[in-house]
């Protein structure tokens, strides 16, 4: 039994990688595009068919394939509630990952929210 | 760069989004409960699981839900940073747990629910600190 919860921990925690390098991409792909919060239906559709011709967002979907797939396999065998809650490990992955890639500022307070994030995975994993 | 307020209008299409990604989760949880026939010991087996997985209706629904979300998930990321739209992104922990109750019927320990609660309040948390930062930065 406990090996099994195990891997099955450890394929949750590849998807969440697998999830933030698909944010990290799609983050930095919308970016390159520069247009800030298109308003109508036809200026969303010019936008979202303009970051779909950024090739970064492809690979972007692959890692999210290949996430989905490993999902399916994770809650075949967990809980919903456990599974999406050890997958909120990707709260500390995006926010590595955006102030390491993106330069984005992530301060003190923001490390104490993520801690308690983690303390909530924990509890949430010896239930 | 981007502005980094996030408005009612934000919040809106992030609770829909939210929503939507809940409901994702739910067809996707129906699709391979319903595929469990397949013990899944060895190697051999995953490819009728997968076979069956994909003969559901639920992944259907739930792969264009996925579309959905990409939409206004992109929409909200060209406003706002990625370490402010993600965790304020966490009303997925009270819908999924409410949700599974309803539909899965599985059952959530009072120790479970704490450690939502604590992972609830750390979102918040990062949340907030990441929009005081960001008037700072402006």
């Amino acid at each position: 039994m406990k090996p099994q919860v195990l891997f099955i921990i450890f394929l949750i925690v590849l998807t969440s990688l697998c999830d933030t390098i698909t944010q990290i991409l799609l983050k930095s792909s919308i970016n390159r595009i520069g247009v800030s919060f298109p308003g109508k239906l036809r200026e969303i559709l010019r936008f979202i068919f303009r970051l779909i011709l950024i090739p970064r967002l492809w690979i972007g979907f692959l890692f999210s394939v290949l996430s989905l797939c490993i999902w399916l396999f994770v809650l075949s065998r967990a809980d919903l509630n456990f599974a999406f809650s050890v997958d909120s490990m990707h709260y500390i992955f995006i926010a590595l990952a955006s102030w390491i890639f993106l330069k984005e500022r992530v301060g003190a307070r923001r490390w104490l929210g993520t801690a308690l994030i983690v303390a909530g995975i924990v509890l949430v994993s010896l239930s | 760069m981007t502005a980094k307020r996030v408005t009612v209008k934000i919040l809106l299409l992030l609770v829909l989004s939210d929503v939507l990604e809940t409901f994702t989760h739910f067809c996707f949880k129906k699709a391979a409960v319903l595929a469990q026939d397949f013990s899944l010991q060895g190697l051999a087996e995953v490819a009728p699981f997968f076979r069956g997985v994909f003969s559901s209706p639920f992944l259907w629904l739930g792969l264009f839900s996925v579309l959905t979300v990409f939409i206004i998930w992109s929409t909200i990321l060209s406003r706002i940073d990625l370490s402010v739209a993600v965790p304020i992104a966490s009303f997925s922990y009270i819908l999924v747990p409410v949700v599974s109750i309803a539909f899965l019927h599985e059952r959530i320990s009072l120790l479970r629910w704490s450690g939502i609660i604590f992972i609830l309040l750390g979102v918040i948390f990062v949340s907030w600190s990441t929009k005081e930062e960001g008037q700072a930065h402006l």
